[in-house]
């Protein structure tokens, strides 16, 4: 019956499978160092323009960096951000949501509330201010956006927990004398994946754009080491003289975001259509 | 109802009071604004004293009581970098720049992807429906700077100034700014209202009042949208903190002269009453917004829990 | 009255009617050199910032320069070849070794009518140097320079007449007149009157500008002040339009928004040099880019017991010797720097040529190796970048001379910072012992002794202080009143300072801007402002 949504998902899986193996294998891939600059080399447009070679395909950055080469290597810590950023707040924010479903009470209260602080709290904001305090390079933005996207997991993890709480498998495990941290992994944990797996599948679309608009204030992964995001903002000011330096990291986000947004969408109709409504 | 309210505004005030204290000690590890007002050449000392000027070198719990207890009284101190009372910039660059821009980005993520989104879900497959997928997706795949740099190129340079590159101050102006700010949410409101309909559109009743013979067009909106809308809504509360976040790339952009170009500029310039003052402006807004929603949900879906404790 | 003589005298009342009544009503000129302009029109100029404050002391950076000069005058001004020209000041000379007078222009006004005279310089004098603040009653502030710890031989000032001011110090100073000269004065009634707040909302000043309107980060607003003591300006107003991003300023010149563009990136300047709706200019700046390196001794810092890596000279010559710079300004800037060798910036009065550090590698090695460095125990370098705060330009530079000294066997890591967490590492001193920072240090003031005082005293940036034999000559140069003997021993001490090398130059920069054909005699300054005063705009 969704046939056709099945093919453009295996084609979006095809994209994020083909990005992740390019990454992986990037340092036997790309033509040339991707960090060392050679300026008499800079700005060399792509190979079937005037003036591009085929020693650079895609042609040259501002300092004379192969613009293939940085794709790869850049592929190698969007995803890496994308995809810890996105592990580390959904493991976060499923155990915090865990714990304040099943204890409940007082717990359940300060969990709630310091998530709604959070949500209230402008995230950029606390980017820009935590990382003028601890820095930018790639460990520091991973945290800051890991930890700041904790709080959808726990809400959902949450939701899911009260209402297996009381059920009888749940009620009937602790009665056999199970303990907590048993009865939430063995039971609970297993109905909170499929949502979570939803959400945390957007999310490192949503990550990947994030560390390009990091990179755009300044505060995203420091050269010389190339991020797409880097890239993108390293070329904003060269759109009309040297497109080829915005355009293929742009295409690049473009890319693998649409694979994994296509993904989530047909995991969210496999796995639970309730979830339409939740997100 | 009046029970629920009063425990909201309760949670409200104690979720500002939060985010201010937070900001207010995030702020001061940033370290020391005073180095950043003298010159390049000056010495240790001047440093110290142009710190003592600004009452920075007292211990930081009398700092905080300072401001705890100007603040409720709208004092916020005043701005380190440009000697004027915080709060009277950080509303001077809220209203009305930042204000139009996110409420017109607010009609736009809101009020459009309703017609479209029921569009699409009613008629399935169509084009609206292929067209309005096809773009969000698109539209949610891409960095804000990103989609407003190719706009600026295309509609200020490649169109000959069909519209502005930069400023402040007319309808031309706006829609630039507004439309790239409100992209990504509008993109994920369409999306949502088509599921949430395309779900709701099976459900029994529907089908019920149609048998009943009810006009299509009073279905869809009276019947299955009001149940569609819950999440929604939820959403839209939650995407203005988003958005408001999301001026601070845009601001820059475009040149638009409101809070998110007040933010870029204080936060690395160390401007504690600044900063301190527009993290409250914004908590305040997203709380306002999101108690709004709320009560908008309860009032929609009386079946929603809304009104009960649900935490 | 017979009718005859009658009409001969309204004949005459109206010919007297037509005469010019006195400077200032004159009826604004209409064209300039045969070219008709339109004295009405606006000027609309885009710039990358807006100014944090309006009132001088709290600040002259190069963004607030553009907007404060418009307003406010300083006593000594500054022609377009960047030689200095009577401003509020007539003329300048030392009366003897220790005392500096100043005779001061007659028949100026502020824009609120206020008179200057020498009331309004010693007023400013206290506000520069923090005396007498309780007698006038103001408020003190947070002031960009510190005059009083500064310079703080200068001791008295006393004003002869209305129109003559002395200034007094304990020991010779040669370049009193632009130490004092260039700072803008404000009106003393006005401010007495209405607070120093106010000096930063409504500026009040004698410059050819009034400030009608501000909008924050959006734009200023003047109109020409037609009381000028100087030629008005042209236009009948003038719009300084914030625009931070450089892909829209060019965007809004091109689609016609904006008649002038500062800042425009060199390859930005190259393209629209092609454009023939769009005329480039450039000017060399006194913005002069470095590497600082750590060459503290331990005592001085918050060290850890070690002294700085580059206290050596032989490590920093060879760092020198190690940079390409023409391959830089061929290929970055493509040709909008200069290299400079010596400190001082080539504009700046008392600069004298200095031979450029070869481009020589294997030197460099050498040079290393004598001072210890080995292939075992190389060179490190930590080196701190503020990024994005001096433009794009200026961090592919250092990227680019990052690779260089890795090229000479230096160990380089680069740690991207913001500025303001850049000048608290060097207020606290805990630069690392092998630390490093690029920053780019520009002047106000005329006079080589701005650039050279750097190393003179334990400042933020200093941080290879001068050896005695070196402070001795420097302080001679601040002594030497005979103009002569002066630029010798300047001449002596930049070439002494080129060997002894105390920072990485890495390039001198030259600013680009584009305007459109509409708009006439506009030249740019060497100064951190832009001057509008005699620019026009075709009708």
């Amino acid at each position: 019956m969704r046939a056709p949504r099945d093919r453009v998902a295996l084609l979006g899986l095809a994209v994020i499978t083909a990005s992740v193996l390019l990454a992986a294998v990037a340092p036997a891939l790309a033509p040339a160092d991707p960090v060392k600059n050679d300026l008499l080399a800079r700005l060399t447009p792509p190979m079937w323009m005037d003036g591009g070679s085929a020693h650079h395909p895609l042609g040259t950055d501002t300092l004379g960096r192969d613009v293939v080469s940085r794709l790869l290597y850049g592929a190698r810590v969007s995803l890496v951000v994308g995809f810890s950023a996105v592990i580390l707040a959904g493991a976060l924010g499923v155990v915090l949501g865990l714990v304040a479903g099943y204890y409940g009470g007082r717990i359940d209260d300060a969990l709630m509330r310091l998530g709604d602080v959070q949500l209230a709290f402008p995230a950029l904001v606390l980017a820009i201010a935590v990382l003028a305090v601890v820095g930018s390079g790639l460990g520091n933005v991973v945290l800051v956006l890991g930890v700041t996207g904790w709080v959808t997991y726990a809400r959902i993890a949450r939701g899911e927990t009260l209402s297996l709480r009381h059920r009888e498998f749940v009620e009937g495990a602790r009665a056999l004398g199970a303990r907590d941290a048993a009865i939430l992994w063995r039971h609970v944990l297993p109905n909170v994946l499929p949502s979570i797996t939803v959400v945390a599948t957007f999310s490192v679309a949503r990550t990947i754009i994030a560390e390009a608009s990091l990179s755009f204030l300044g505060l995203g992964i420091p050269p010389p080491a190339p991020s797409w995001g880097a890239m993108l903002d390293e070329g904003r000011n060269y759109l009309t003289t040297g497109w080829w330096l915005a355009l293929f990291p742009g295409l690049a986000i473009l890319a693998v975001v649409l694979g994994i947004n296509v993904v989530g969408d047909w995991l969210r109709d496999t796995l639970d259509p309730r979830l339409e409504r939740g997100l | 109802m009046r029970a629920f309210l009063l425990r909201r505004l309760v949670h409200a005030v104690f979720v500002v009071w939060g985010v201010v204290t937070v900001v207010f000690f995030l702020v001061r590890l940033t370290g020391d604004p005073a180095a950043l007002l003298v010159d390049a050449t000056a010495t240790r000392e001047e440093v110290a004293r142009t710190r003592q000027m600004l009452g920075l070198d007292r211990p930081l719990y009398v700092q905080y009581v300072d401001f705890l207890t100007s603040a409720p009284l709208g004092d916020f101190g005043v701005s380190i970098r440009e000697r004027r009372p915080a709060m009277r910039m950080v509303l001077e660059h809220f209203w009305p720049a930042t204000a139009q821009l996110a409420l017109a980005a607010l009609v736009l993520a809101v009020v459009l992807p309703i017609p479209l989104g029921v569009i699409a879900a009613t008629h399935r497959n169509g084009l609206v429906d292929h067209l309005s997928r096809l773009g969000s997706l698109f539209l949610q795949s891409m960095p804000s700077f990103w989609l407003g740099l190719m706009l600026i190129l295309l509609f200020a340079v490649a169109l000959g100034g069909l519209l502005p590159a930069f400023g402040w101050g007319t309808l031309r102006h706006l829609i630039l700014p507004a439309v790239t700010l409100a992209a990504a949410p509008l993109a994920q409101n369409v999306r949502l209202i088509r599921s949430g309909m395309l779900e709701v559109l099976q459900h029994d009743y529907v089908r019920t009042a149609r048998a009943k013979g009810l006009a299509e067009r009073g279905v869809i909106y009276r019947h299955a949208f009001r149940n569609a809308a819950g999440p929604f809504l939820t959403v839209s509360g939650l995407s203005l903190g988003f958005m408001l976040s999301g001026t601070i790339v845009i601001e820059t952009v475009f040149s638009w002269p409101g809070m998110g170009r007040l933010i870029v500029q204080a936060v690395p310039g160390r401007d504690f009453p600044v900063i301190q003052a527009a993290v409250f402006l914004f908590a305040m807004l997203f709380v306002a917004v999101n108690l709004v929603v709320d009560v908008l949900q309860g009032l929609l879906d009386p079946r929603a829990r809304v009104f009960e404790d649900a935490g | 009255m017979t009718p005859l003589r009658r009409a001969i005298l309204w004949v005459a009342l109206a010919l007297l009617a037509t005469l010019p009544s006195g400077p200032g009503s004159a009826a604004p000129p209409t064209s300039v050199e045969g070219v008709p302009i339109d004295p009405d029109a606006e000027l609309i100029v885009a710039l990358t910032d807006d100014t944090t404050n309006m009132d001088p002391r709290l600040g002259m950076g190069s963004i607030r320069s553009n907007y404060i000069r418009q307003v406010f005058e300083s006593l000594v001004d500054v022609d377009r070849q960047g030689k200095p020209v009577p401003g509020l000041a007539l003329s300048w000379k030392p009366v003897n070794d220790l005392t500096w007078e100043f005779a001061l222009r007659r028949g100026v006004t502020f824009h609120d009518g206020e008179p200057f005279n020498a009331d309004t310089v010693l007023f400013n004098l206290d506000r520069m140097f923090r005396k007498n603040l309780d007698r006038w009653g103001i408020k003190d502030v947070a002031a960009g320079t510190a005059f009083d710890k500064v310079y703080p031989f200068v001791t008295r000032w006393e004003k002869v007449d209305d129109f003559t001011v002395r200034v007094h110090t304990s020991e010779p100073s040669a370049s009193l007149w632009d130490i004092l000269g260039r700072e803008p004065l404000v009106p003393r009634a006005w401010t007495i009157k209405n607070g120093v707040e106010a000096l930063n909302d409504k500026p009040v000043g004698t410059g050819p500008w009034k400030l009608v309107a501000w909008r924050r980060k959006d734009h200023m607003a003047f109109e020409r002040n037609d009381a000028y003591w100087g030629a008005p300006p042209l236009t009948k107003r003038l719009r300084l339009q914030v625009i931070p991003e450089a892909a829209a300023r060019i965007a809004a010149l091109r689609a016609g928004q904006v008649h002038l563009v500062e800042a425009v990136p060199p390859l930005d300047a190259e393209v629209l040099g092609r454009n023939p709706a769009v005329k480039v200019v450039t000017s060399v700046q006194k913005l002069a880019c470095r590497l600082y390196l750590n060459g503290r001794t331990k005592d001085t810092y918050d060290s850890g017991g070690k002294d700085g890596a580059f206290i050596d000279p032989r490590v920093r010559l060879a760092l020198n010797l190690a940079v390409n710079r023409e391959a830089i300004i061929a290929k970055i800037f493509y040709g909008l720097a200069v290299t400079n060798a010596s400190p001082v910036a080539t504009v700046a009065y008392g600069y004298a040529p200095q031979p450029p550090y070869p481009y020589d590698p294997a030197r460099a090695r050498a040079l290393l190796a004598e001072a210890g460095s080995t292939a075992a125990r190389p060179l490190t370098m930590q080196l701190l970048l503020p990024a994005k705060h001096y433009g794009q330009a200026f961090d592919e530079t250092v990227g680019a001379v990052v690779e260089m000294l890795k090229a000479v066997g230096v160990q380089v890591t680069v740690q991207t910072l913001d500025f303001g967490t850049l000048l608290q590492t060097l207020t606290k001193g805990t630069l690392p012992a092998n630390g490093a920072f690029a920053a780019c240090r520009t002047s106000n003031n005329l006079d080589a002794d701005d650039f050279v005082r750097d190393w003179a005293s334990t400042t933020l940036v200093n941080w290879t202080p001068y050896p005695p034999e070196l402070l001795t000559l420097y302080q001679s140069t601040r002594r030497q009143v005979d103009v002569k003997k002066r630029q010798a021993s300047l001449a002596e001490l930049q070439q002494k300072i080129r060997e002894w090398a105390p920072v990485v130059s890495l390039y001198q920069e030259k600013k680009a801007y584009a305007h459109a054909t509409r708009v006439l005699q506009f030249v740019p300054t060497q100064e951190l402002n832009m001057d509008f005063r005699g620019v026009a705009l075709k009708r």
